[in-house]
């Protein structure tokens, strides 16, 4: 009621305003001067907006823009000290809201005398060069109260203070902390970090280095971790909830310089409880957040890596060079099969799938199973095992697992030609066998070799499928036309096995018995007659056959042996008694071979067809052979299987590799002759490489042989040495 | 009920006005009437049945109440408009009224506005438009200074040398490059505060740890803020000098000398490089060559040395780098259009001839071809007019001339404005694109 007797009152003024008066400015600036004190002094509500802005138009319009300006400095500088001497009584927690409360109606006030002095705002201060109204009030709010010697010092502590003590549990007023940071925001982002943000950082190590001395002290590895994680989210969290967005990098940068730089070697290496342990003990949780905070840290998982890596090929080593576990190849590959499962699993569910560290693994793999030697028998042993009986009852997309994790292993290995070699043999024998389980199985897993090493590397083995096709063909032909004539002989069923194919090796045919020589030569006759210019020779060492035979109390049994064995037996339709000189006179079977037979055919319990004076296990050259009139079996089918050597001996080693080494000749000839054709003239050491590098897909050659190789090009011509530099090679066309 | 509140009356010099909240909030919170809106000033909100007092000029609180409530400008011709700008800026309504006065520039829709008769004694050497609306002449040693209501501010002299070139850097600092004065630190370069005229600091050429005197020529402007001029010394101060807008200290110097005397310079935008070109008479060739001043060396060169001259003589007098279409477009004294291609070396002009005009009245002075470019819109100007091309093709689709007009001597293009500055006359001329009407 009383704003329009004011407000007459203030025209009146206007009415005795007199431009000349040299008083003018004098009596204007007063009457500002006084609404700014009121504006302080909360008591705009009487002032008029209209007269007061006029009267500061009126300054700057009549050349007084100096006298309002520094007016203005003098009169907010008086009323922000009263307000600093204010907030310095404000008694302990009091403090920082007091702060707070006059920080909001300097604000206030603030905007209401810009509003007033606008005009001079827009005009007088840019002609002037002098810092806007708003502005001006933050630096003075900034000079007079913030920098005040009673209350800077005493605001940093009190911050720090109430966030040491949320720190440590305490409820603390996050709105006024978040009011006062965004006040120092405000008065500019270098305030905020002078006077808050760096001694902020620099008191937050200080109590992170204390708090990771005493976790690391009293916590394993996995308690500590959480405890890490714990503080960081803490820390980011303060961030979003009070301080500049900004110092989120700063603040987690601390946390991970204290809690986890200072300590990851500690932490990685503990006993009982560090990486080791946890990657032992499958502990994906604690792997995952060691993971994820060292991450963070520069070289973090670059140790994680590295001590991952090196327990790797550690144990990989152990168990690779483990003489006891090398006894069952099918075990090691299992073991094998399972390690890499075990980190996968890891990598996958702790490591995020990372790729150097999946990278780290594959290259541990591929440096321990290198190691050893034989390892690419023992994975075609695993093979030939799980496709002999392993995969019955499996479903399909268990075998293509099976087989993929086979090819996984594969690939680790350096000598690619030296597990051809072994697949081939064990794949002969399967087919010859006819031991196969799954036909799907096997072609599944050349295609698979295929595409990872190319044609070159499976035609033979496909060979070996094409073989057993036409053989079948070749048989229903050869009964069809000469079965009537056979009359009651035995039936022979023969497999054509193309030369080269197949790991066959030149052998002396043993002395079949003339029941099968007769229908062998029929078979012989009517394969030539069909197929002109072929030659056929009998790989006795690889047949079996099935024999009826009938033991005292005239039991009757079907015998299923192999060649060899049926050709001892037959000798024994004859005779009961026959000596070991006898026997390997008769049959002229290679020495070896025929003790293994023996010893399989009289040393085995259950299967002793023969008996053997004196009883032993071995078979001496003395040892004299009897029909064992006595044996007996439940089973009508007797099936006697060789003594076969599962493992190869060792001098069945030494050979298997000698002829690799020869195999490897003309290939690294082959690969000399395409680099030289495109390249013309090399030197030694570049040939070297690029051979290596042709060839790594199947096997690491040896550059001592590569030399040898070069030697041998160069006497047949292939090459010659350059006349002026001797180290350089020339082609020959 | 919202109505009723909403009601404001105004008593403005004894007029009342009534208009609404509404209206009165397009003012905006920098304003007279966002201030006294405001919750703190509660002075209305108690008694919005009264009416409110200002003592001010009726008729122009009427046009600029128009203003705000269609955003349209309309000054009737007995209205003075230095005083609806003066009570403008009492109400803190000054951009409104200047972005309501003319449209987006648009070189087809250019209708002239106004002419500006100067005082200076000799003939005009530049004009250059500055970011707001406003312009700056130079009429030899001298460089008047006018805002964008045309009103003239404080005259602007380095040490009373001739001035060759004058530059905005921004709405409040203008640079203008003079002559040395032979044996004295008089001349060079300096940057001043457009509205007072005062001095705010001179660019120095330090050559070997020594403060040169030295001649300014050619201006450009980067948006690092950077300024480049092109320098002629006594010794070896020949070359483009480089300088921090902020600071006004030296930051790089391209010696060559041939680039001292540059008749122009544009600073490039997409290649972060900068054109200098050298142009006849002030030489016997034309030189256009491009600077890195990253990799410090000239990236691109061209000269007419050698090339065949023709039989009309074409001689390049201006040139001016168009980036979207990769060439430099160059324009001789027939105001024959010319590209270049930018991307190949050592390539010729390729003279447009569907540019060739029909050569205007020959004037007693005769100036030569000046170009400039806005937006894709090409402009040339020549004798007494200027011509606007536009497309990738650069084709001619509007002609500004005025019937009494003299010969024009330079343009320039900017605060959506062309300025285009007489030799004979003491004289500018004011193109405006008219604000659209709804």
């Amino acid at each position: 009621m009383s704003a329009p007797k004011k407000k007459t009152i203030q025209i009146e003024a206007f009415r005795h305003r007199v431009v000349a008066d040299p008083k003018y400015a004098e009596k204007t600036w007063n009457i500002l001067e006084h609404a700014i004190h009121e504006i302080y002094n909360h008591n705009a509500s009487g002032l008029s907006f209209e007269e007061l802005y006029r009267n500061a138009y009126n300054m700057v319009l009549h050349k007084f823009g100096e006298k309002l300006y520094s007016g203005l400095v003098a009169t907010m500088t008086f009323h922000l000290k009263e307000i600093c001497s204010s907030i310095e009584a404000a008694q302990g927690g009091l403090f920082l809201e007091e702060l707070n409360r006059k920080w909001a109606d300097h604000n206030k006030a603030l905007q209401m005398i810009r509003d007033i002095l606008m005009y001079m705002d827009r005009t007088f201060i840019p002609s002037a060069h002098k810092t806007p109204v708003h502005e001006l009030g933050l630096n003075l709010w900034r000079d007079v109260v913030i920098h005040s010697s009673k209350i800077q010092t005493r605001l940093l502590d009190t911050l720090l203070e109430l966030i040491q003590g949320e720190r440590s549990g305490e409820v603390i007023n996050r709105g006024l902390m978040r009011n006062i940071t965004k006040m120092l925001m405000d008065l500019g982002s270098s305030v905020y970090q002078d006077d808050f943000e760096k001694q902020f950082l620099e008191s937050s190590a200080d109590f992170y280095r204390l708090e990771s001395q005493e976790f690391i002290e009293s916590c394993d590895c996995g308690e500590y971790l959480k405890k890490a994680e714990r503080r960081l989210n803490e820390e980011i969290e303060r961030v979003s909830h009070y301080l500049d967005a900004k110092s989120e990098a700063k603040i987690t940068n601390v946390v991970e310089k204290e809690l986890i730089e200072s300590h990851m070697q500690r932490l990685v290496h503990m006993e009982n409880s560090g990486l080791v342990n946890m990657i032992v003990g499958d502990k994906y949780e604690d792997l995952g957040r060691m993971y994820s905070l060292f991450r963070r840290v520069a070289s973090g998982l670059v140790l994680i890596r590295d001590v991952m890596t090196s327990y790797i090929r550690e144990t990989g080593k152990q168990l690779v060079t483990d003489l006891e576990r090398l006894k069952d190849p099918v075990d090691f590959v299992q073991r094998l099969l399972d390690i890499k499962d075990k980190y996968d699993k890891i990598i996958g569910s702790a490591f995020s799938n990372d790729k150097t560290f999946q990278n780290a693994l594959n290259s541990s793999f591929e440096y321990f199973i290198n190691l050893n030697s034989r390892s690419p028998e023992y994975i075609s042993l695993f093979v030939d095992d799980k496709l002999r009986k392993g995969l019955k009852g499996v479903s399909e997309e268990d075998v293509e697992i099976i087989l993929d994790k086979v090819m996984m292993l594969f690939r680790y290995l350096q000598e690619k030609d030296v597990f051809e070699k072994y697949y081939k043999q064990h794949l002969a024998k399967r087919l010859l066998s006819g031991k196969t389980v799954s036909d799907d199985a096997e072609r599944s897993l050349i295609v698979k070799l295929k595409t990872e090493c190319g044609y070159q590397f499976t035609s033979k083995l496909e060979g070996m499928f094409t073989d057993m096709k036409t053989s079948e063909d070749t048989m229903q032909g050869f009964y069809a036309n000469v079965g009537a004539d056979l009359g009651d002989g035995p039936t022979l069923s023969v497999q054509v096995l193309t030369t080269g194919s197949w790991p066959t090796q030149p052998i002396n045919t043993c002395n079949l018995p003339t029941e099968i020589l007769s229908i062998c030569e029929k078979f012989r006759n009517y394969y030539l007659g069909t197929h002109t210019g072929r030659r056929l020779t009998w790989q006795t060492n690889m047949g079996t056959a099935d024999l009826k035979a009938t033991f005292g109390k005239g039991q009757k049994h079907e015998l299923n042996v192999s060649t060899y064995q049926m050709c001892v037996l037959m000798l024994f339709n004859n005779t009961d008694r026959l000596t070991y000189r006898e026997i390997e006179q008769a049959a002229e079977i290679p020495a070896s071979d025929l003790k293994r037979c023996l010893q399989s055919l009289a040393c085995v319990k259950g299967k002793n067809v023969l008996r053997k004076e004196p009883m032993s296990k071995d078979i001496a050259d003395s040892d004299a052979f009897f029909f064992n009139d006595k044996f007996t079996s439940k089973f009508f089918k007797v099936k006697i299987g060789t003594v076969v050597a599962q493992r190869e001996s060792e001098p069945e080693n030494q050979e298997t590799r000698q002829r690799v080494e020869e195999d490897r000749k003309p290939q690294i000839e082959a690969a000399i002759v395409r680099i030289m054709k495109a390249r013309r003239v090399l030197d030694h050491n570049n040939i070297v490489t690029e051979v290596t590098k042709q060839l790594q897909s199947r096997f690491l050659p040896n550059p001592v042989v590569i030399k040898k190789r070069i030697e041998s090009l160069i006497e047949r011509e292939f090459l010659e040495r350059d006349k002026g530099d001797r180290k350089l090679y020339r082609y020959l066309a | 009920m919202g109505v009723q509140k909403d009601r404001i009356k105004f008593n403005v010099g004894g007029r009342v006005f009534e208009t609404t909240a509404t209206t009165l909030a397009n003012a905006g919170r920098d304003s007279y009437f966002g201030a006294l809106f405001n919750d703190d000033w509660d002075l209305l909100h108690s008694n919005n049945s009264q009416e409110f007092f200002i003592d001010g000029n009726p008729e122009c609180f009427s046009i600029l109440l128009d203003l705000l409530r269609t955003g349209y400008l309309h000054i009737p011709s007995n209205v003075p408009e230095r005083l609806l700008y003066r009570e403008a800026a009492f109400y803190g309504l000054i951009n409104h009224v200047r972005s309501a006065k003319w449209g987006p520039f648009n070189g087809n829709r250019l209708r002239y506005c106004k002419s500006v008769t100067g005082r200076a004694p000799g003939d005009g050497t530049a004009i250059r438009a500055g970011p707001d609306g406003g312009c700056a002449v130079a009429h030899g040693s001298m460089v008047h200074v006018f805002d964008w209501m045309l009103e003239e501010h404080p005259p602007i002299n380095l040490d009373y040398q001739r001035v060759n070139d004058i530059g905005w850097v921004n709405a409040d600092s203008v640079v203008i490059s003079t002559c040395e004065r032979l044996g004295t630190p008089d001349g060079g370069m300096g940057l001043f505060t457009s509205s007072t005229g005062e001095l705010r600091y001179k660019f120095n050429v330090v050559h070997g740890n020594q403060t040169k005197s030295f001649t300014a020529g050619a201006l450009s402007f980067s948006p690092d803020y950077k300024i480049f001029s092109s320098c002629k010394g006594r010794s070896n101060e020949y070359g483009i000098g480089v300088w921090d807008q902020v600071t006004g200290k030296q930051i790089d110097f391209f010696y060559e000398s041939s680039l001292g005397d540059a008749d122009k310079l544009q600073w490039l935008n997409g290649r972060n490089c900068l054109l200098v070109a050298t142009l006849f008479p002030r030489k016997d060739n034309c030189y256009i060559s491009i600077l890195d001043f990253r990799q410090k060396r000239m990236v691109w060169s061209w000269s007419d040395i050698g090339a065949l001259v023709t039989v009309d003589e074409k001689r390049v007098r201006d040139a001016i780098a168009i980036e979207e279409t990769n060439s430099i477009c160059v324009v001789n004294e027939y105001e024959d259009l010319g590209f270049i291609d930018l991307r190949m070396e050592g390539g010729g002009v390729r003279w447009s001839s569907r540019s060739r005009l029909s050569t205007g009245n020959m004037l007693d002075e005769p100036c030569y071809p000046k170009l400039a470019l806005h937006e894709g819109q090409l402009f040339s100007s020549m004798n007494d007019c200027i011509s606007v091309f536009c497309g990738p093709d650069c084709v001619l689709t509007s002609r500004l001339r005025r019937s009494d007009g003299g010969s024009i001597c330079d343009f320039s293009i900017g605060g959506d404005r062309l300025f285009a500055l007489h030799s004979e006359e003491n004289v500018f001329d004011i193109w405006e694109t008219p604000p659209p009407i709804l």
